[in-house]
């Protein structure tokens, strides 16, 4: 079955709404990939709610991942990478796994999107030459099954449609009915958009719909896919929402130095999340800081 | 004078020997954050491979840029020629018309082309957790050529069998990858150390060469597996002019010599990289 259509044309949410699409136990799908894109003002929001019991799924994340891993926020986790990239291994991810504390199925990274796509088209599997020879195989076989090509005979793996609860986006611009444009680095969002069951997209800004129909060709998910969106400037930080502003660095260091332990790390939760998203950005440089992650996205040297 | 530079570090060497092995035409892509398998592109694109077309991030046929810590994501956007997001690029340059390179750094890697980016240990309770392999497992056996690159050439990372396969070449020889749909092409470990290639299933890795200043027994007692060591020449050594176009104009900053600090001194190396790089913006 295919979700329902999403018809109203008023979606504008604020972040404290989003306890009405996300509840206690849903299976969470994240947007972005790497450090880039990834919904940070909505995960900031899940901890400031006090959602719990998370079953998680990322393709590709990094810190938003390690956040919620760390705030407690996560039971289960479906992911294909996690890493921290040039700041190190994801520290609370590392914990929580070698400890033995967080369920988790390391699932590779083109079987999630293949599940994503067959949610998205409504039939149950979609089949590829998938990981062969890989253990990932072995220790999720429920995940993975071999099938024979009904027209060649040539053997392929099948995986299975992956249908989130929510998905959890954050994107350039949007208009208040929910048309999303993604501009920059784009992880599999949209794919994610099509395989939830709700879909809750951040924007940097929130404009009249004559400014989307000026760039249609930057118009990625469109409004009936989408049940609520928020205006959250910096939604990304600190990933980056390219060509807007890069990622952080310096706070990507702060972040890997007090993700380090399970003390520095409480207190990062207190000094940065627990308040509003006003105060992060203060917390975190204000204005003048975030000024130069812009600078930083605008110029650059082509040879 | 000789053509080829005097005074190199290890980090460029490995960088040009990566570039070498782009050749004419290739598609390539960019994984993760590697700053030295993208240096290496675009020292190949700017010299001897023209033609070649990269994708980063979801820039399709990106420019040559300056390589920078902050803003290459940016960079590498701006210059391209299209935004493909990652199911796209999937579709069209992985499970479509194929990837010829893609430099994958793992922590373990075996005499079999297998890698291991998951754990060490026991998978369920590990000594050590690793990021995952993201599209590793899938496409290490497309590409037409594999290729690892290991800053730290040691017995712990190149060992006979790793804990984990994350991803694996799966067929090697030609006849084998051609019967199953796959493009014929080598397994090489581009080290610190020494190019070690593997073309056939059941024989074992051959050290191609060594680099300069390395001793064939130093590779052999720092690898965990049988090597095949006859005749084996020097690694070509950089040029004068690979040397100043990395120095001058790609990587002004160092970042190819990222992966080559240990996990201690990196964010020290970025902290640097990046006051330079604010001051270069008059900020």
């Amino acid at each position: 079955m295919k979700k329902e259509r999403v018809l109203n044309q008023n979606k504008v949410g604020k972040l404290s709404d989003i306890t009405k699409l996300i509840k206690d136990g849903d299976r969470v799908a994240v947007g972005g990939a790497w450090l880039s894109s990834h919904p940070m003002a909505l995960i900031r929001q899940i901890i400031r709610s006090g959602i719990k019991n998370l079953s998680v799924i990322t393709i590709l994340g990094s810190v938003d991942i390690d956040l919620m891993v760390g705030a407690g926020c996560v039971d289960r986790l479906m992911f294909s990478f996690v890493s921290l990239e040039a700041y190190g291994l994801p520290p609370n991810f590392r914990r929580a796994i070698e400890k033995g504390n967080l369920k988790y199925d390391e699932i590779t990274g083109l079987a999630i999107i293949l599940g994503f796509e067959a949610a998205g088209r409504g039939i149950p599997f979609l089949p590829y030459r998938g990981p062969f020879g890989s253990d990932c195989v072995q220790q999720r076989p429920e995940f993975y099954k071999t099938i024979k090509c009904p027209f060649t005979g040539e053997e392929m793996v099948a995986v299975p449609a992956i249908k989130p609860d929510v998905a959890i986006i954050h994107a350039q611009r949007s208009d208040s009915s929910g048309t999303i444009q993604i501009e920059g680095t784009g992880g599999s969002d949209l794919e994610l958009a099509k395989a939830a069951e709700r879909v809750i997209v951040s924007v940097e800004e929130i404009v009249p719909t004559e400014i989307i129909r000026e760039n249609p060709y930057k118009t990625k998910i469109p409004r009936f896919y989408v049940d609520m969106v928020i205006e959250a400037p910096f939604g990304a930080h600190p990933t980056s929402s390219i060509p807007t502003y890069v990622g952080d660095p310096w706070h990507m260091i702060t972040y890997s130095e007090m993700a380090a332990s399970p003390e520095t790390f409480r207190q990062y939760v207190e000094q940065y999340v627990m308040r509003s998203e006003d105060e992060y950005l203060e917390a975190v440089g204000g204005l003048k800081h975030l000024n130069l992650l812009k600078k930083l996205a605008r110029e650059v040297k082509l040879l | 004078m000789s053509q080829y530079a005097e005074e190199y570090t290890i980090a460029e060497l490995v960088c040009v020997a990566v570039a070498r092995e782009v050749e004419d035409g290739d598609i390539l892509i960019l994984g993760s954050f590697t700053p030295l398998a993208f240096v290496s592109y675009i020292l190949a694109k700017i010299t001897h491979a023209p033609n070649i077309m990269y994708m980063a991030y979801s820039s399709v046929d990106a420019m040559p840029f300056k390589l920078t810590f902050a803003s290459y994501e940016a960079a590498a956007t701006k210059g391209g020629l299209a935004r493909w997001n990652m199911t796209e690029c999937i579709n069209s340059l992985y499970l479509g018309t194929g990837v010829d390179v893609e430099p994958i750094s793992s922590i373990q890697a075996d005499q079999y082309g297998n890698i291991n980016i998951s754990v060490v240990g026991d998978y369920q309770k590990p000594m050590l957790r690793g990021p995952g392999g993201a599209g590793a497992p899938e496409v290490v056996k497309m590409h037409r050529k594999m290729l690892g690159y290991f800053p730290n050439h040691t017995k712990r990372t190149l060992v006979p069998k790793v804990d984990f396969i994350t991803g694996t070449r799966w067929r090697i020889g030609r006849e084998a990858r051609t019967k199953a749909g796959l493009r014929p092409g080598p397994i090489k470990y581009i080290t610190n150390l020494a190019i070690l290639t593997k073309e056939e299933e059941n024989v074992p890795f051959r050290i191609e060469s060594v680099h300069p200043g390395v001793k064939v027994e130093d590779v052999i007692n720092n690898t965990g597996f049988e090597l095949i060591a006859k005749d084996v020449p020097e690694t070509e050594k950089p040029t004068r002019e690979q040397i100043r176009l990395l120095r001058e104009v790609i990587d002004p900053y160092g970042m190819v010599a990222f992966d080559f600090k240990s996990g201690k001194e990196r964010l020290g190396y970025l902290r640097d990289i990046l006051n330079k790089e604010v001051e270069a913006l008059g900020y």
